[in-house]
């Protein structure tokens, strides 16, 4: 009986130790973890962010890697919660000595392992969240933001909208910080670019409200010109169902940011209101270049759906990360970021580069309005007015103020 | 003479009621006779969302296919009430509240997973059935969508058969008596375990009947089972546990308080249902009508 339990532990232990070896040696891999939410209402964005960097991945490591080492990535469920992301970061850089990390769709948590990051020295490429702290007045050097921000997104409606007739705006959203960033952000620039601009009225409903006719029936008793509506998630889908059902779309145009994109549209098929304008800084059908085709064809193949923006920002993390150490000729983080700054590669949008100051992915926005396709069984946006990303994105100079 | 924007917005709240109402009362009905604080409410709700999906994507979205929903969808729901009644709550009815709590709460966290698995991470819409399109000018030219005045006829429907089964059926009669009495009931003859059964899975039904109804408003999606349940606790709450004529009253109190905050003050439109909550059990802390428990 001894003599077993002797064994077993002693075998045990034998396996604990070669496995411990084992990632000790093998450093013959890059290794990026990937801090998101992949349980609940998230899930219909982070999976795409997955899906495009496997996509990357697995074509980078089919050419033999990067300079002869493979990225080799693992994945964490944050499940939406700060503590757990932060939780799970650490665990992955300490643990399982993670090169960079990667991820996520929650602020809260994004500015949590910001925070870890910049002790550890880390990379970490933001996918999804959109808080303007992550880049502004919480950015650091090892900090990369794939993707726009509500200080961006606003700018760029506004830019957008300040060439309208419009004059007396209603403002309405989801009672969150995301709603009221991107409300806040439209209307304080639009108010510079179009000092005729007035606001006629707010309405604020709470996160996931299921009902919005009753706020509709008050906003077409007050016959304002435009609606600002800065909902997110499925209160996208919810607000527009309701705008259709209600005729407001029909009487009185709105913006919300995102509501010409794929997730918010297709889920309606011809049911979605046309008119509705908005914001996006992705589509598989535009621009309609090879480029973009291919990435399509490719994401269609291996996933069988069409891909979205967070496709694009998991894909371009990838392809940044192998670019940037191809660049700087060795694995090592300083150089890494060094080689990033500045950096323009190809990608399915045309050329993107990671501006040096502030290390913010330059991504071109498209300003557009639903409206019903010929060829797909859901609406599209038409009308595609294309705002670059030097237009709407802060300046350097704005950035380092935020950053004192 | 009520000015037209009121009256429509009090018309816009009452239909939201009816949601509230059919979701809360099924609630209600399950505190009342089984008394469990079923946290998994929401979910059954929200799968019955799903499953009109569905249904209505099976059926090729046409009229037929809300309808075929509207009876697929709840009975779907009441089925998988039914086995995880008789797999597991059956054995709890003794168990403190508090256990059934975690153990509804569990359930929940299991639904809700389990829905991920099968629909997936995507926003699902079920399109209006195309009668109900459009809307009416009503109340001084503002207009009503079509689709509420089909919930205002719905919701009273509901509540007539909920009243006929619970008054002149003879199952209703016994689960009244069982809730007031269990080992009586049970010492006369009646198996009560059965009757608990049938109301549990009555009170799921109601669930997935409000989901079906939901859906065509609003985006299906992962989630929409949370914020239902706060609302639907609150409302069984200012009505008085189990008493589904309370959840009524307390749907309507929700519905058109937040209708009307929204034309008061719309910026703060989400308070009001809330405040009218403080209120009701400042004053009648065991609900508006007379509690079960």
């Amino acid at each position: 009986m001894k003599k077993s339990l002797f064994l077993t532990i002693s075998l045990v232990m034998f396996f604990a130790m070669t496995t411990v070896c084992s990632t000790v040696y093998a450093q013959s891999t890059i290794k990026v973890g990937i801090v998101d939410t992949y349980t609940g209402p998230p899930t219909t964005f982070t999976m795409d962010v997955l899906d495009g960097f496997k996509l990357a991945v697995n074509k980078i490591n089919a050419k033999g890697g990067v300079l002869g080492k493979k990225i080799e990535y693992a994945t964490r469920d944050e499940k939406f919660k700060p503590d757990i992301g932060l939780a799970m970061a650490k665990e992955l850089v300490l643990k399982e000595k993670a090169d960079i990390l990667m991820g996520t769709i929650n602020s809260a948590t994004t500015l949590a392992i910001s925070d870890f990051v910049k002790k550890e020295k880390i990379p970490f490429f933001v996918t999804f969240a959109k808080s303007d702290k992550i880049i502004g007045e919480k950015g650091h050097q090892y900090i990369f933001n794939m993707n726009e921000n509500t200080a961006m997104a606003g700018r760029a409606a506004a830019i957008a909208l300040a060439k309208k007739p419009f004059v007396k705006y209603w403002i309405a959203g989801d009672d969150y910080e995301y709603g009221h960033a991107i409300a806040d952000n439209v209307w304080n620039n639009l108010k510079k670019l179009n000092p005729k601009a007035q606001k006629v009225g707010e309405s604020w409903w709470k996160v996931g409200e299921a009902d919005f006719t009753p706020y509709i029936t008050q906003i077409l008793a007050a016959k304002p010109d435009f609606i600002i509506v800065a909902t997110g998630g499925s209160g996208m889908v919810n607000f527009q169902k309701a705008a259709k059902a209600t005729g407001l779309s029909q009487k009185i145009p709105f913006y919300q940011h995102t509501a010409i994109e794929l997730s918010v549209l297709k889920p309606q098929g011809q049911n979605a209101p046309e008119g509705v304008y908005g914001t996006a800084n992705y589509f598989f059908y535009y621009p309609d270049t090879p480029a973009n085709k291919a990435f399509v064809d490719e994401f269609k193949k291996a996933y069988n759906r069409e891909p979205r923006i967070g496709a694009l920002s998991g894909y371009m993390t990838a392809m940044f990360i192998a670019e940037g150490y191809k660049k700087a000729g060795k694995i090592n983080t300083e150089a890494l970021i060094k080689a990033l700054e500045d950096m323009s590669i190809d990608s399915p949008v045309g050329s993107l580069t990671i501006r040096g100051c502030d290390h913010q992915l330059e991504l071109p926005m498209y300003f557009g309005v639903t409206k019903k396709s010929p060829k797909y069984d859901f609406l599209v946006a038409s009308d595609i007015q294309v705002i670059g990303a030097k237009d709407y994105m802060p300046t350097c100079e704005e950035v380092k103020m935020l950053r004192k | 003479m009520i000015p037209p924007g009121i009256l429509s917005q009090i018309f816009v709240g009452l239909s939201r009621t009816t949601i509230l109402f059919i979701v809360a009362s099924g609630l209600s009905l399950i505190l009342g006779v089984l008394r469990i604080p079923n946290v998994a409410h929401g979910s059954l709700y929200m799968i019955g969302a799903f499953t009109a999906f569905t249904v209505t994507k099976i059926f090729g979205e046409g009229q037929a296919a809300f309808w075929m929903a509207l009876i697929i969808a709840p009975l779907f729901v009441a089925l998988i009430s039914l086995i995880a009644e008789r797999g597991m709550f059956q054995f709890l009815y003794e168990r403190e509240h508090l256990m059934l709590l975690l153990l509804t709460f569990a359930f929940s966290l299991v639904f809700g997973d389990l829905v991920k698995l099968v629909w997936g991470g995507e926003y699902k819409s079920v399109p209006v059935p195309a009668i109900f399109q459009g809307f009416v000018p009503l109340f001084g030219g503002l207009p009503f969508p079509i689709y509420n005045i089909f919930l205002l006829v719905a919701g009273p429907v509901v509540a007539v058969l909920l009243w006929l089964l619970t008054n002149k059926t003879k199952i209703g009669k016994i689960a009244r008596a069982a809730a007031v009495d269990r080992e009586m009931v049970g010492a006369v003859g009646i198996n009560v375990s059965w009757v608990f059964a049938i109301v549990f899975v009555i009170g799921c039904l109601l669930a997935g009947l409000g989901g079906v109804l939901v859906a065509p408003t609003v985006s299906v999606t992962l989630g929409m089972d949370h914020n239902l349940i706060i609302e639907a606790f609150l409302i069984v709450i200012m009505g008085g546990l189990g008493n589904i004529w309370g959840a009524m009253l307390g749907a309507l109190i929700f519905g058109i308080t937040q209708s009307l905050g929204i034309l008061v003050w719309p910026q703060f439109g989400i308070v009001f249902p809330y405040l009218a909550v403080v209120v009701v059990l400042l004053f009648r802390p065991t609900g508006l009508l007379k509690s079960t428990w």
